[in-house]
């Protein structure tokens, strides 16, 4: 218990540090992105080989929580709106609907599973705990207050710069947003601070 | 190429390695990519008073000396990243200084032992889990019934209290051991007063200050607040300000700040205190009336006789004291490491009668606080008798380093080792710890429960801010556990924890206050950081026995003549050498001297001359005791017939920062008791050349401002007649430059119109504010907590030693310290220092001659350094008049942090790559996330959201930042002040930093 909260502590040091981009290597992959319409429950659970993204340790849906259940990102994002970090939703925060939802289909109850075994698992510091493989992470040198962006385009903003993620199975860049250019073209379009010291300091 | 730093050998085959790696390398992952895959960790149980990315402070107690001054400790994510005042506590009022600062380093010491251990019949340590170690303690305690022993730091607490109780229980008793323990004060409070507390200084009401080197800046009591109160009263206001003299054989930080510093001869001040004294009693009216009773024992100290015993003039004598007795109130302080001699009761006894005589008993002396300062070195030696014979079977060290602090010459070491079983709870693997058989490792004051009790009526309180670093246990629960375990006597301690124990025993402390809800006094308590309440001032009378005076000069050991000469061991940055294991401490340039890292011996220059050594020169110091050898430092601030050598380093373990690092001092000291403390300053020494030279690894450039006018100054006269610092120097009889011809002042004033005309574009547009800042140098010290401060909130490495010689030291603030008068030139020595920082020019000369726009000016007034454009020309270094510029050749980072360092680093601020240019940001960092916080929540910026680390840290609060478009702000009031300069004002770069000139308060003749 007490290793993994360290654990988890060094780590969102590391993604407050940002370091580097984490899109799996080889172009090659031929991903599809889901359909318009969220009919997406139809994948199976394994087969995620070709989708776009990093393949994650739990196959969390977010076409379906978020797509489907239309959950607020905030319910689980809880802090974007009031920090420079989104925040990682916890163990418990999933675990407080999954106590009671199974899932429906063999491959979400498969993942269920899964979350349930690392929550089981969460006070004996020998079983693997829970990583997810980061998608967007800034350079070191990059400041980035989610919650002013929040408060300046509104609560449901986050595709501006992370697509449109209730329609992903599995979480891709769809921005570059590595790439300042990404950022100055907003700026400037909105005629908002470009000041250097706004983001690097 | 590699990134490690040069001193460590690049030989022909080590290069091919490096360079065979790095191809590797560059294969894997194709050229200079950056791409790795990261994971993230998610939260089991999200905390409800974390949110990330946004700080967590928690109230807590510094425990780094015995003054106890409250903390907020800053944690992100789960770890402190940066300690700063409490400020509604008493003592520290908010403010901090390095030592305190550097606790941070402490807990996440690399050297901190990992876990319990037990010595092998081999000498070597093993892991052992707890239950172990602690079944191991409890099986020698039943054995040890009455044998014994436990020497504790000094903390005066609930713990405290609790090992006297418990080593009661096991037929012992503590000694609550500290080296720098004020016990010479203790005595003579005791002969003066019948009372052996130590008091309150109030140096904040005293309008005249005397100290008899007493180095109450640095070390004595409660530095903090000794400072604090010292800018009150000695920082000029309107027209007023407090003068201090100090007699010292050295001038410490102290003697730098003193108005006047007059070198006695060592271990002979008492004459000149009772000279002083005579010549109030006999000249002054309104004394005390139970002071004439001392007339006839002070009637034979003129200030004749004490210039003959100390070299100090009757005329100053006569002076000083005619001026102290004038001032009301004033304050006389005495004592301290830096003047313990073998007359050091004496002294404080004679300084008691000067305090009671001029009436500052009950005003600037304040009895009833009864300050902590533990208990000395007499009651160590007596239980090192013990432990000789053999009336000792077990010793346990908490907190305390004895086989470091003690000279090695009075061999406790070897009574310490017949012990035959000895604990340890040391958080590191210190000189004690290694002599150990049980290695019981406990918990740093950040990550324990835990209260301090510095004074009647302030009790702190220390939570956990975090998990603990390592598998350590607060030795308060070891020893329940341990009690528990062994029964019998100790059946008594049933508390299920330290906390449940300390929570019990608060409900006393809550009961005292009048709570009737403990719980909810408790959470006050907690939240607040402690319990503060006036300790009632005890009226003290003079005892039968004050008049008693002693005068005969202190004793000193090895050969009166010619070539030998007192020696004279200080406390500096390093303290007693508890610091000794943190970089930043290392790292950070002596105040006094400028020299990091390494020990030093100071010579004044006459002594060099007469000795035909240069700096650098080795010298081997030999004393009846011992031998030390330390390359010399030059200094004209030391009676020229002292040495002097700065304690702390020569450790023989603690770590790989502290072992092996210079020479510890205490080897040439003899363990001989004084009255119940150990006299340093008490030794005479020879000289002899070795004939080896060391480049120091000082920070000090050139030690006369030669006509520049960095640090500026002016007579109080002068000041209170208004003028500004160049009118006063113009007085003074210098020549203001004439630098600006015709064609100069119209390019100035061209300049000038086209930096107001660019104001009129872009991002520049608008009501924004313009930050800048206001640093009083008749307030600054030159303590360096700022420095010490801007380490920790912007992840500056140190460099180490090597890179520090070759002037690659990374200090974003520095303390700039130059010489005034002295040597030859027969005016008296004075010190100017100033903090130098990036001044944020307007016209800064580093932002145009940079090829990539990584220096610029922000819209609201700062002097960027954007670390990802930057390329590592160094032009603007280069250009920069001021040369606050660093540049990073070394990823020195890399180097500087390692695990679990690393930890304390700030998320807010980039840690700097390799080939960058870094310098003040005048914290922009906070700046930016004052100014997000205060958008979200629909408001402007006010004054006061925002503070620059060391303005934050500033005891004397000489440092002040502010918005300079506000003109109702505190930095404006400064600004506009009369004693208000640039540095460097001819080159009109147009600073964002105003200096306030120094106030010398000379006597004039």
């Amino acid at each position: 218990m007490r290793k993994l909260a360290i654990l988890a502590a060094g780590s969102v040091f590391l993604a407050l540090g940002g370091a580097g981009l984490l899109q799996r290597s080889g172009g090659a992959q031929q991903g599809k992105p889901a359909p318009d319409s969220v009919t997406a429950t139809a994948i199976a659970a394994g087969d995620t080989s070709d989708l776009y993204g990093p393949r994650q340790p739990i196959f969390f849906r977010h076409d379906i929580h978020a797509g489907q259940y239309k959950i607020q990102c905030q319910y689980c994002h809880y802090s974007v709106a009031v920090s420079n970090e989104p925040g990682i939703p916890s163990l418990q925060t999933c675990m407080g609907c999954h106590m009671v939802i199974s899932g429906s289909d063999s491959g979400g109850k498969t993942e269920i599973k899964k979350l349930r075994q690392f929550w089981a698992d969460k006070s004996d510091p020998a079983k693997p705990h829970l990583e997810w493989s980061r998608i967007h992470a800034l350079a070191r040198h990059v400041h980035f207050p989610h919650s002013r962006h929040i408060q300046a385009l509104g609560p449901n903003a986050c595709n501006t710069c992370h697509g449109d993620v209730a329609r992903m199975p599995q979480v891709f860049k769809v921005n570059n947003v590595t790439n300042m250019g990404f950022c100055i073209t907003c700026h400037t379009e909105r005629k908002v601070n470009r000041d250097c010291t706004a983001c690097h300091y | 190429m590699s990134d490690e730093t040069p001193n460590e050998g690049m030989d022909r085959r080590r290069f091919l390695t490096v360079l065979g790696a790095t191809g590797a390398g560059a294969m894997v992952v194709s050229g200079c990519s950056t791409e790795r895959i990261e994971k993230l960790v998610p939260y089991l149980v999200q905390s409800e008073d974390q949110v990330p990315g946004i700080p967590t402070y928690y109230a807590s107690t510094c425990t780094e000396c015995s003054a106890g001054c409250g903390l907020h400790v800053k944690t992100r994510e789960g770890r402190a990243i940066k300690l700063e005042g409490n400020p509604q506590h008493p003592v520290n009022a908010g403010k901090m200084c390095s030592q305190g600062e550097s606790a941070l380093q402490g807990l996440y010491n690399p050297g901190r032992l990992t876990g319990p251990k037990t010595r092998q019949p081999d000498g070597s340590f093993k892991d052992v889990t707890w239950d172990e170690a602690i079944a191991a303690l409890a099986g020698k305690l039943s054995g040890a019934a009455g044998k014994v022993a436990v020497i504790s730091g000094a903390g005066r607490g609930t713990f405290s209290d609790f090992l006297a109780e418990w080593t009661a229980a096991a037929g012992g008793r503590v000694v609550r051991y500290e080296p720098f323990a004020h016990e010479a004060m203790r005595a003579a409070n005791l002969r003066t007063f019948g009372t052996n507390e130590l008091p309150a200084h109030d140096f904040s009401a005293a309008k005249y200050i005397v100290s008899f080197g007493a180095d109450f800046l640095e070390n004595w009591l409660s530095p903090l607040e000794n400072q604090r109160g010292f800018a009150k009263s000695h920082g000029y206001d309107n027209g007023n300000m407090a003068k201090h003299v100090a007699f010292a054989p050295r001038m410490s930080l102290t003697g730098m700040n003193a108005d006047e510093w007059h070198p006695t001869k060592p271990g002979a001040d008492t004459a000149i205190v009772l000279a002083m004294a005579n010549v109030l009693l006999s000249e002054r009216s309104g004394n005390p009336a139970d002071s004439n009773a001392l007339r006839g024992a002070l009637g034979a100290f003129t200030p004749e006789k004490a210039q003959e015993a100390s070299g100090v003039g009757a005329e100053v004598i006569r002076r000083v004291a005619r001026e102290f007795a004038s001032a009301k109130p004033s304050l006389a302080v005495a004592g301290g490491i830096g003047n313990q001699h073998r007359a050091a009761v004496d002294l404080c006894a004679a300084v008691n009668l000067l305090n009671y005589i001029a009436g500052n008993v009950g005003t600037t002396v304040n009895f009833g606080s009864d300050l902590d300062g533990g208990e000395g070195y007499g009651a160590l030696e007596a239980l090192g008798s013990d432990t000789d014979g053999g009336r000792v079977s077990l010793v346990l060290v908490h907190e305390a380093n004895p086989i470091y602090s003690l000279p090695a010459k009075g061999g406790f070491a070897a009574k310490f080792k017949k012990v035959p079983f000895k604990v340890s709870t040391s958080l590191y693997l210190d000189e004690t710890a290694a002599l150990c058989d049980l290695l019981l490792p406990g918990l740093h004051a950040l990550e324990r429960w835990d209260d301090l009790r510095p004074r009647r009526g302030v009790i702190g309180l220390m939570q956990p801010v975090m998990q603990p670093v390592f598998n350590g246990m607060a030795t308060g629960d070891v020893l329940l556990k341990t009690a528990q375990k062994a029964g019998g006597a100790f059946s008594r301690f049933n508390a299920p924890s330290w906390e449940a124990y300390l929570k019990t025993q608060w409900q006393t402390v809550a009961r005292a206050q009048g709570a009737t809800d403990t719980e909810s006094f408790w959470r006050a308590a907690l939240q607040r950081g402690g319990v503060y309440t006036e300790a009632p001032v005890t009226p003290v009378r003079l005892a039968a026995n004050a008049g008693q005076i002693g005068s005969t000069p202190a004793s000193f050991d090895g050969s009166e003549g010619g070539d030998s000469y007192w020696f004279a061991p200080y406390a500096s940055v390093l303290g007693d050498g508890r610091f000794a294991n943190r970089p930043w401490l290392l790292e950070l340039s002596d105040p006094v001297t400028k020299i990091t890292w390494h020990s030093w011996v100071e010579v004044h220059p006459e002594l060099a001359k007469r000795l035909d050594v240069r700096e650098g020169e080795i010298l081997r110091l030999s004393s009846p005791h011992g031998n030390i050898e330390a390359p010399v430092y030059i200094y004209p601030g030391i009676h020229p017939d002292v040495v002097a050598v700065p304690l702390g380093l020569g450790h023989t373990a603690f770590g790989d920062f502290a072992k092996d690092r210079g020479v510890n001092a205490l080897d040439l000291l003899d363990a001989k008791d004084g009255e119940g403390f150990l006299p340093y300053l008490a030794t005479r020494v020879t000289l002899s050349k070795t004939g080896q030279y060391k480049k120091l690894a000082k920070t000090e450039g050139t030690t006369r401002q030669l006509g520049r006018g960095i640090a500026d100054a002016m007579t109080l006269d002068q000041a209170k007649k208004g003028l500004t610092p160049a009118l006063a120097l113009e007085e003074q009889g210098h020549e203001e430059h004439e630098i600006n011809t015709e064609r100069e002042v119209e390019a100035i004033h061209g300049f000038r119109e086209s930096q107001l005309e660019k104001r009129k574009h872009g991002a520049y547009v608008g009501d924004q504010p313009m930050w800048g800042m206001a640093i009083d140098l008749a307030k600054c010290t030159g303590c360096s907590a700022c420095v010490t401060a801007c380490y920790a909130e912007n992840n500056i490495p140190y460099v180490g030693e090597d890179e520090v010689r070759r002037g690659r030291e990374m200090t974003w603030i520095r303390i700039e310290r130059f010489w005034e008068g002295g040597g030859d030139t027969g005016d008296p020595l004075e010190t100017r220092v100033i903090p130098m920082l990036c001044q944020h020019c307007d016209a800064a000369p580093c932002e145009p001659v940079c090829p990539v726009y990584a220096a610029y000016h922000t819209p609201d007034g700062l002097n960027g350094q954007i670390y990802n454009r930057c390329v590592g020309t160094r032009y603007c270094s280069n250009n920069c008049p001021y040369k606050v510029r660093y540049f990073n050749w070394f990823a020195y980072a890399k180097k500087a942090f390692p695990e679990p360092l690393n930890l304390q680093l700030n998320p807010d601020v980039t840690v700097r790559a390799r080939g960058v240019m870094e310098k003040c940001t005048m914290c922009v960092h906070r700046i930016r996330g004052a100014q997000n916080a205060a958008r979200l929540e629909g408001r402007e910026l006010r004054e006061g959201d925002v503070n620059t680390a060391c303005a934050q840290a500033c005891p004397s609060d000489a440092i002040v930042f502010g918005n300079m478009k506000d003109p109702g702000s505190k930095v404006m009031a400064l600004k506009t002040n009369h004693r208000g300069y640039h540095v460097f004002e001819e080159i009109n770069v147009r600073p964002a930093i105003t200096y306030l000139a120094k106030v010398l308060h000379r006597t004039e003749a």
